[in-house]
Parts: structure tokens; sequence; C-alpha cells
């Protein structure tokens, strides 16, 4: 061991060849020394500050505000994207062959009561697991007491009276989806139910086809789950608390969509469900440039100064990639909508433009709903959720117009303005929302 | 009687990971039956963790404390919502936390009123009085003047949030409840220091901490090694400062391992007679055997940069050359988290055509088992307290070549060679001139088998332990 008296200038050159810089502070030199020096610990740590380097000026580095674009992923969203327009199509051709074989009452009462559930279901187990990087492997984890969960779920509705096990068979089929999506498997998905819309098409017996379905969407998420890629998850499930009030969330969206009487679900033959397609499609490429959100504010805020780090920034990275989701919702949401409607004449009943404005404007309300959701502002997106819904029944047995889906675009209007207008002060200042909200769980 | 009862907090180690510190809890609370042990675990969130020792039936948890997990404490729906949250809070610990000249006063009172109000915690942190405050504070804190601190590196908004977010995590700790204990046993001058330091000021409990590393160096250490930005580095490094001043600054006693810390704990400001010496200890074979004479060198550790493999590896390729025959085994797994850096050291060994002359073997159960198959110990870390390992050896009886780092050159004082970290030349020295020289060596591990016999045994470590757990307890079960 070295014994020599130790010279500052020789301990600066020392410590500056091992760091390849000036060090923090004496405490950093006195740990290098000894580390990696030879020095013994009370030589080391007798050390003068003329070892340190002289004060520099801090907020020294510029400001940048760049909002890099994820790339990684971008193959699964064009075939998610396909996945799901051939399902919604695939569904929409259900609606006929379905209503003639189990009647339109039945059918209509079925989507009404399995539309909430799933739109809950899928909340849920967003918020829960798939809204994580490595959601599949969590729900792995806690396979047992999710089918345990599910299984009781749909056999409680599978109980209930006239429609119970088609709206248990649809939940399933649809929240299945969701999953396999998830998994990167919603070619598959498409191609069953594609299947399912030839089968009917051929007057195969509908109850039976769908219960036949609903098994290998149920095999299929299992399949899902126990091969999910990925290493064992670091990170625990989310809470379940705000994953139930995500739950009821979707679920006052799900009566959102079935709180508009001018809609007849299921009465019309394609009709609404083709025309949720646009909006359907728009929402997933808008949601899936948010989904970078979590990412992207933290790197576009990199070399933003401490002084800045609470000021009011209006062209900041988070509202940049709000307005790149919104842009994406609302440019997809349109030119899809125009192209249903010039096929409205070899589609069954497609050619209200109302009612592609009101789900456009439902889904520009869900955009902003599972951000404040993903913030955890959950009590303001039950709120929006709970206070839309009411709007819409109001209008639906208040006001008596002839066009369909005028109480769902009031709704959805005013939700998303609802939404909007305190999401905006939230992004505006994206270091405040940063450290508060997305860092703050 | 009841027996006193002491409360335990570990972070990252005991009862959920092997390794020195966890084996030293296990002797410590084993072998002392005539305590009620607590034991507070703080682990990162994610998955439970399983534990790895079975507690004694004297011993049991008091509940564990995950950090980064999103689970929140309990909420009482109509107190937590009168309040409106303490605003200055995170401010307030950014001050005295990060700045150099903290006032562990103020530290404490914030940690004490978190611990009343645990369900106020998230609101307070998210709001954005808080967060204006904290920014306020933080640069205030940055720019305090003082010769021996070095100026702060820029820091941007995303270092803010980070260290924001962190300080959310010291309220949580320090949020949770602690039992009613008769004395308090931290063993690491960090985390596991936060609970303690709320119960010592709301209860008077005496609070003794036991230093294996010094926890403020490794923080440093490790900032050093490390490639992170600066102010990563910088605000790591200030944030196991501040709580390990604040930690010192609380201790009644403060009981390192070996002499070594003592020196760091000193210039860190304990008063010498607030520190206590107790050695680590180990169970030595009552005869020492013969080494095999097998020409092999062993070594047990963690595959860390702590541990320094690849100067290691440079040692190996240089014995090698001069000792052609030798062998060099290494014992241990990569650390969690250090897995690239155990990529890079089976890369440098292919790089140095060691081949089967040195072999990574992985795990092992029976440590001693190992020790006493080897002719030579190498051990070339960077950072110490007191290894195990080289107790192990010496408790065989077999001759150390080690760094002298930490409390290594007390421990091996006349009875092993002890080089500076990093010198490759001189390690591979020692351990040819021991392979070349048996009977040297033998003699160099009958010297070190007599040491480990007079003043590292099991024995030792436990009366020490003794002795000053019921002079604390006994103090404060009198007071009471």
């Amino acid at each position: 061991m070295s014994t020599d008296p130790l010279s500052d200038e020789r301990a600066g050159g020392i410590v500056g060849a091992r760091l390849g810089r000036p060090p923090q502070d004496l405490l950093e030199a006195a740990v290098v020394l000894e580390a990696w020096g030879g020095v013994r610990s009370q030589d080391a740590l007798a050390l003068e500050a003329a070892l340190l380097p002289a004060r520099v000026e801090p907020d020294a580095m510029p400001a940048r505000w760049d909002v890099e674009e994820e790339e990684e992923g971008r193959e699964s969203i064009v075939a998610e994207g396909i996945g799901l327009l051939v399902a919604i199509v695939a569904v929409a051709t259900w609606a006929g062959p379905l209503s003639r074989q189990l009647g339109a009452t039945t059918l209509e009462q079925a989507l009404r009561v399995a539309l909430p559930l799933t739109l809950g279901l899928q909340w849920t187990i967003r918020s829960r697991y798939l809204g994580r990087p490595s959601g599949l492997r969590c729900l792995a984890e806690e396979r047992g007491r999710v089918l345990l969960v599910l299984c009781m779920l749909l056999l409680a509705l599978a109980l209930a009276p006239h429609v119970g096990v088609l709206a248990a068979v649809l939940v399933l089929i649809w929240v299945g989806g969701t999953l396999l999506a998830r998994r990167g498997w919603g070619l598959v998905y498409a191609a069953l139910v594609a299947g399912e819309a030839v089968a009917l098409a051929h007057h195969v017996p509908a109850a039976r086809s769908l219960v036949g379905l609903a098994t290998l969407v149920f095999w299929a998420c299992v399949a899902a789950v126990a091969t999910a890629p990925g290493p064992a998850p670091t990170q625990a499930p989310g809470r379940l608390r705000r994953a139930l009030a995500a739950g009821a969330i979707g679920t006052l969206l799900g009566f959102l969509l079935i709180g508009d009487h001018s809609l007849g679900w299921g009465v019309h033959g394609a009709f609404p469900g083709l025309a949720l397609a646009p909006s359907v499609l728009g929402s997933l490429w808008g949601g899936y440039y948010l989904w970078q959100f979590h990412a992207a504010v933290p790197r576009g805020l990199r070399g933003v100064p401490l002084a800045q780090a609470n000021a009011q920034i209006p062209g900041g990275p988070a509202m940049r990639i709000l307005l790149g989701a919104l842009a994406r919702l609302v440019g997809v949401t349109t030119a899809l909508s125009l192209l249903v409607l010039a096929a409205a004449p070899w589609t069954e009943g497609t050619d209200r433009p109302s009612l592609f404005i009101a789900f456009g404007a439902v889904a520009l309300m869900c955009l902003f709903v599972s951000l404040h959701e993903s913030l955890g502002f959950t009590r303001w997106a039950l709120t929006v959720a709970a206070v839309s819904l009411a709007v819409e029944l109001a209008i639906d047995r208040l006001v008596h117009v002839s066009t369909p889906g005028v109480a769902l675009a009031g709704a959805g209007t005013i939700g998303a303005l609802l939404a909007l207008t305190p999401l905006i002060g939230q992004l505006r200042s994206p270091g405040r929302m940063l450290a508060t909200a997305l860092w703050i769980k | 009687m009841t027996p006193p009862t002491i409360l335990l907090t570990t972070e990252a180690t005991y009862p959920y990971a092997v390794g020195g510190v966890s084996s030293w809890c296990h002797l410590v609370v084993g072998g002392l039956p005539e305590f009620a042990w607590r034991v507070l675990p703080i682990h990162a969130g994610g998955r439970r963790p399983r534990p790895l020792f079975a507690l004694p039936s004297h011993a049991s948890l008091a509940g564990r404390i995950e950090v980064w997990s999103e689970q929140l404490p309990r909420r009482r729906w109509i107190r937590d919502r009168l309040h409106g949250g303490r605003p200055s809070l995170p401010a307030e610990l950014a001050r005295a936390l990060i700045g150099w000249h903290a006032d562990h006063e103020a530290l404490v009172d914030a940690l004490v009123w978190c611990r009343r109000h645990p369900g106020e915690l998230r609101a307070t942190f998210r709001s954005l009085r808080a967060w204006d405050a904290f920014v306020e504070g933080l640069r205030d804190a940055l720019h305090a003047d003082a010769p021996e601190a070095g100026p702060a590196p820029p820091l941007d908004a995303v270092d803010a949030a980070t260290l924001y977010q962190r300080l959310y995590w010291v309220a949580r700790v320090a949020a949770v409840a602690t039992p009613r204990v008769d004395l308090l046993h931290v063993t690491a001058a960090g985390w596991a220091a936060i609970p303690a330091l709320v119960h010592q000021r709301l209860h008077g409990t005496p609070l003794l901490l036991t230093e294996h590393g010094v926890y403020v160096r490794e923080a440093y250490l490790a900032a050093a090694r490390g490639r992170a930005p600066a102010a990563d580095r910088f605000l790591a490094s200030r944030l196991a400062r501040g709580l390990s001043l604040a930690t010192y600054a609380a201790a009644d006693v403060i009981s390192p391992v070996t002499a070594a810390n003592a020196q760091w704990e000193r210039k860190l400001g304990v008063a010498p007679e607030r520190i206590r010496v107790i050695h680590n200890g180990i169970e030595p074979s009552e005869a020492c055997s013969a080494p095999p004479g097998d020409r092999k060198v062993v070594s047990i550790g963690r595959i860390d940069p702590l541990k320094d493999v690849q100067t290691m590896l440079h040692v190996a390729a240089e014995v090698t050359r001069q000792v052609p025959d030798a062998r060099f085994e290494y014992w241990g797994p990569p650390t969690n988290g250090q897995e690239a850096y155990a990529r890079a050291c089976e890369e440098l060994r292919r790089r140095l055509a060691l081949g089967e002359r040195f072999r990574f073997m992985g795990s092992t159960p029976e440590p001693l088992e190992v020790m006493r198959g080897a002719d030579v110990v190498l051990m070339t870390s960077i950072s110490e307290g007191l290894p195990m390992a080289i107790l192990e050896a010496m408790a065989q009886g077999r001759p150390v070549v080690a760094t002298g780092v930490g409390g290594v050159p007390d421990v091996l004082r006349g009875c092993g060679v002890v080089v500076p970290s990093g010198d490759i030349a001189r390690l591979a020295t020692g351990v040819a001139m021991l392979l070349r020289n048996p009977s040297f060596a033998e003699r160099l591990g009958r010297r070190a088998h007599e040491r480990v016999r007079e003043r590292y045994t099991q024995r030792h470590c436990i009366d020490g332990y003794r002795e000053l757990l019921h002079e604390l307890a006994g103090g404060a079960v009198a007071a009471a």
C-alpha cells in the first residue's frame, strides 16, 4: 500500500485520469483515490478543496423541445389496425343473420348489455395489465385469479333471462379480441370472426357457431397469455382500485354508446356497427400515437433548464403529442367516414353522416378521457363520462329529432370539451405535468 | 419478563437476498435469542419477494416496505380530505437532503409529518404548488456555497422531476408505521434508516447503526463508476449523503464492522465516542488442513464491478505466464442488473485466451469447501467493508492476496498479501510468489487461521452485539 504523502496536484491527476472529468466534490475525489488510486482512506479524506474545479455557470444548457416519434412497434400497429378493421366489418355483417335467426329485439337487448360490460372489462384489464410494458406477463402471473373473476362474471351474466347467454358470449369474444390484439395476434382474431361471418351467411345455427367461436377465442387467449414473450415482469400490476375506477369509466362509455335510442343497435343490418369502424380505427392510431406519451414527454423535456421546469410552454412536448394524436384521430375518422359513406349503396343503411359525426365525437372524448385516466385524474375522467351520459339521456328523452345519433353527438361533444379544458391547463406546463401527474402515480 | 424488542431495518438484503449483510443479519438475529426481533425489510417494488432466510422463532417480520410500487398508503377518507396537504414538503426534503449544509432537524420534522399524514402524501406531491415550491427549494439547495462541495452540474426539468419522484418515495417510506420497540437497529445509513429516524423522534427510542460498507461512500463509488449523466450522478450521491448524514446525526451508537469505515464516519461528522467497531465473525475450523497443492487460485464473490473481476482476469493472465499450471476459479453469480458486466468479463476471458485456466463456476452453497480446495485466495475488490470471503479463507487456513480496501488491511495484517487496488503487477506477483512457495503460503495460512480464532469468531461478534444491545435497550427499558 502507498504511504507517500499525497499532494493535491497528484491527487487531482489521479482523480481526473480515472474519472475523465473533475470530481463533483471532495467526497467523490476521496472515493476515487481510495478505490482506484491505492490511497489509504485517511490520506484520501484529507484532501483540500483546491482539487475541485471553479464554480461554473449553471443553466448553460440549451432548451430543447424535440418530440422524436417512437418508431418501435410501428409494424404491429398496421397488423393491429388491419385486424381490427376486418373484425369490425365481420362483426357488422353478423347483425343481419343474427337478427333474422334470434330476433331483432333479442339481439338489440344483448348488445345493450354486452357493450357496456365489454368496455368496462377492457378498460379494467388495460389499466391493471395491458397498459404496461410487461402487461401480458403480469396477467400471466395472476391468470388464475383473473380467470376465476371472468368466469364468475360471465356465468352471472349468462344466467340473466332472455339475452344472458348471447351477451356473455359476445363479451367473451370482444374482450378476448383486446387480449389477442395486445399479443400481436389481431389477424388471427380477425380470421376467427370473419369465419363466423361466413358461417352465419351460410345459415349455420347462430347459437352453436357463436359458442364455438367464443370457445376458440377463449383458448386463443389462454395461449396468448401463456406464451407472452419477454422477461419476468419487474413491475407489479396496476392498483386494483384504479383498475376498478377505469372499469367504471369504460362501462359509462359503453352506456353512452347504447344510450341513444336512435341508433337502433342490431335492428338495421350492418348499421350502425359499420359506421363505428372509422372512429375505432382513428382512435386506434391516435391512441397508439399517445402511447408514447410516457416516454416522449421526458425525452422532450431533456435539456430544459431547471429555471423553466415549471414554466408554461404551450408548444411543449406534451401538447405536441396530444395534437399529433388528435390530428391522426380526426384525419383517419374523417377520411374513412367519407369512404364508408361513399360505399353506402352497397352496405345496409350506413348512409347517415350524423352517425359518423356522433361516433367521431365520442372517439374524441374517449381519447381525452383515457389520457385523464392514465395521468391519474380518475375522478375527473369518471365525472366527464357520467356527465356525458346524463347529457345523452337528457337529449334522447327531451329532444325529438329524426336525425340518428344527435344525442350521442351532443354527449360526445360536451364530454370532449369538458375533458379537454383541464387537459390543456395540465399539458401546457409539461415540466409540472411530468413531475406531479405522470410520475406520481 | 418480556424480552426487549428490537426493530431491525434492512435495505435490499435480509431476508430476501443472499450476501454478506444478510448472513450477518441472520447470525446476529439467530445468535441473540434473548431479544425479540422484528425485521422490517425495504425492497424494490414489483413481484412479491420470497424470503431466502427462515427467521428464527424469536424473530418475525414487521411488514415490508415496497419502494417504487404503485400501492398507496391507507387513506383516512374524512381526515385526509380536510387537510390541505403540505405543499412545502418536497422543497423541505430537497433542501435537507440535497443541500450541502443540511438541516437534519428539519428533515426529521418533515419525515414525522409524513408518518402522521400518510394519506395526504400523494395529493401533496401531485399539487402544482408543491412542485413550484420544490423547484425554488432545489435551486436554493444547489446554489448554497461550500468550498468542498464543488459546483453543481446544470440540472434540467427531467432531473428535477426524477428527484421529486424519489423524494415522494422518501416520504412514502417515512409514512410506514413501525411497531413499538425498545431499540432500533439500522443496517444501512440510507433508505433503511428512514422509518427508524421517524420512530426515534416520535418515541425517543435509541438507534444503533451498523455499517458494513459506508453507505455514502458506496453511493459515490457507484456514481463514479457508472456512465450516468452528471446530474444523475450528482443527485443520487447527494441523496445518499443527505440520508447518511441524517442517520449519523441521529444514531446513538454507530458500530462499523471495521475500523476503516470508522475513518469515513468520523470525517462525515460522527464523534469518535459514538463509534464502536464490532467485527464480522466466522466459525473457524478447529485445525487448518494443508493446501491441496494443485496451484489453484480461488475467489468467491458476486460478479460485480465493485469486485473488479476484470483486474482479476488480467492478474490471471499474468500469473499463468509465470506459473503455467496455475488455475483460477471464480465462484459467484452476477449481481442482479450487472449481467452486461458479467458478459464483458467473459469476453475479456476469451480475449486473454485464458481458456480452462480461468473458470467462472457460478454459485456455491459450500463456500468453506471451496476455500479448502484453494492454494491461494485472491480478492481484487475496489470497495469492501470486512469481506466474509476473506474471513472464510482465513478460517480454513488459506493464504490471501487482496487489495487494500476498506477493512482488508486490518484483517490481513501480518497474515496476507495486501496491494493497492487495480495494481495488476503486484497482485500477480503476490499470487505467483505464494504458488511457487507452498511452505511460505502454508505458514501464512496458519497465521491467518490463528488471527481469525483470536479476533474474528462468531462468538466475538455476537458477544460484542449482545453487550451493546443490552446497554442500549436496557437504558431504554429503564427509561420507560
